[in-house]
């Protein structure tokens, strides 16, 4: 489904991606975990061109692109079969709940406006929303943008979501009801690339994990053998640091 | 013998001094919109920091917005003349200015100059809206006119909006300066009746208190716009 070729990205004088390779398959949910600055959410967002990649190749489903050769028409293509979640939401504050969810299918994908607002509708009521269809962001808690994002995000039906940091913003509290909804989307086999903090959610929810560390992905695995029985050592370090994070005493 | 102050006098030469208001409101609201386009180009050229095009829009803002107005408009006055003439003169055409209106050099005049400011304004504006949205219009598929469009300059405007509102109440008592082109907006108007009677006090009485209730009539239009744009900011829509 997508699959990256030694990708790398650099801005000024730091390297940020230093070949990456990684594969989704088809229906997968990997999880993307990594110190801060390891270039996670980079990564992310060269896949759907927010970002231009130095180097490398990148394959979504169908189509190809390699890094020296990205045009208008390269990340309208791409774009057609990602979408994104992002860490600060990214609600359009000029639009309501529904609004956000029908615009780029009115206006990108040339939908009829009664058709966008059934879809709409129909993924509002997936992610529990659709009461607040009529809402302005402004008046949205931040776990409601989220959901609403995400509603967007599957409305487009893309091929892939990439998700990054999807609840880092959020109050503890808020948190367990957008990761009810990613979940929810996983168990549906959406094909989902998850840039998380979240290590119990990642273990849970996700077919792969990936370690990230330095500018690669170091280390690809499913969550029981990454988290418990890692190859690498500094994964090991990753891991028990974050274990150790959770298991403190007062 | 002849009164202090003739009230009679600043009643009767009203309606003669209202006559201006069409060119005043063609003067500014023409100018206004013509230089939010221009505004709107030069500060997307700012903001985009298209070469070569970037420098020039540079100097345009910086020689407008520094030179008094009532100076660009005596050079466009003047200065138009001239150049028609050397225009002529190398070309062989025979443009006559004195068949142009006073008043298209002073809408082209005021419009430039209101370009000049309204590209830093409208500049403002749009980098004040937060650089997600642009993104996430991309992340859905927009390409950079429909996120422009749709959703980064309809936020921009509601920044702008108490900006423009300000600027266009400036402009529009810039307008009396196009009388020094013999354009016969209320401030000309008031001055013909003026010097016809010697009452100049009456008549620029009769001017201030015109400008001042089309102003009060404009900011009453311009809450009820500004209630409108920030609906978003009530929460729920309808």
């Amino acid at each position: 489904m997508i699959d990256i070729r030694g990708v790398q990205k650099s801005f000024k004088n730091t390297v940020v991606l230093k070949g990456v390779n990684l594969t989704v398959e088809e229906g997968e949910t990997v999880a993307l975990i990594g110190s801060s600055g390891s270039g996670k959410s980079t990564l992310l967002r060269c896949i759907n061109l927010l970002e231009i990649p130095d180097q490398g190749s990148i394959a979504i489903g169908d189509y190809k692109f390699k890094a020296h050769d990205i045009s208008r028409h390269t990340k309208k293509e791409v774009r057609k079969r990602t979408s994104m979640v992002f860490q600060s939401f990214g609600l359009f504050e000029n639009k309501t709940a529904l609004e956000n969810v029908t615009e780029a299918l009115i206006v990108v994908q040339k939908k009829k406006k009664n058709e966008a607002i059934e879809i709409g509708r129909f993924y509002l009521d997936k992610v529990g929303m659709l009461n607040r269809a009529d809402y302005y962001p402004t008046a949205l808690s931040g776990g409601q943008k989220q959901r609403v994002a995400i509603a967007r995000a599957l409305a487009l039906n893309p091929q892939i979501i990439l998700f990054d940091e999807p609840t880092s913003a959020l109050d503890p509290e808020l948190v367990q009801e957008v990761l009810q909804v990613i979940k929810q989307a996983s168990d549906e086999r959406m094909t989902m690339l998850i840039v998380t903090h979240e290590m119990d959610f990642a273990r849970e929810v996700s077919d792969k994990v990936a370690f990230m560390d330095d500018g690669i992905v170091l280390e690809v695995a499913p969550p029981e053998k990454l988290f418990f029985h890692p190859e690498h050592e500094r994964t090991k370090q990753f891991i028990d640091r974050y274990m150790q994070r959770f298991s403190y005493t007062i | 013998m002849g009164k202090i102050f003739d009230v009679e006098f600043m009643i009767e030469i009203i309606p003669d001094i209202l006559r201006g208001i069409p060119y005043t409101l063609t003067l500014a609201v023409v100018s206004f919109i013509i230089g939010l386009f221009i505004g709107l180009i030069g500060a997307l050229i700012k903001i985009y920091r298209v070469p070569v095009l970037r420098f020039f829009t540079g100097l345009y803002v910086s020689f407008f917005r520094g030179t008094p107005l009532i100076v660009q408009i005596l050079l466009f006055y003047y200065g138009v003349p001239i150049l028609l003439r050397i225009v002529n003169q190398k070309f062989g055409t025979s443009f006559d200015v004195s068949r142009v209106p006073a008043m298209v050099f002073m809408l082209v005049a005021f419009s430039v100059s209101a370009g000049a400011y309204l590209t830093e304004s409208i500049r403002a504006a749009i980098i004040s809206v937060d650089k997600g949205q642009l993104e996430s219009a991309y992340s859905v598929g927009m390409n950079t006119t429909q996120a422009m469009v749709r959703i980064v300059l309809p936020q921009a405007v509601k920044v702008a909006l108490p900006v423009f509102a300000n600027f266009f109440i400036g402009l529009l008592k810039d307008t009396s300066l196009a009388f020094a082109a013999s354009v016969t907006e209320i401030m000309g108007q008031a001055k013909i009746e003026a010097g016809r009677a010697s009452r100049f006090f009456e008549a620029y009485i009769d001017a201030a208190l015109i400008y001042w209730a089309i102003c009060i009539i404009f900011e009453f239009l311009v809450a009820k716009l500004e209630k409108n744009v920030r609906r978003n900011e009530r929460g729920i829509a309808k």
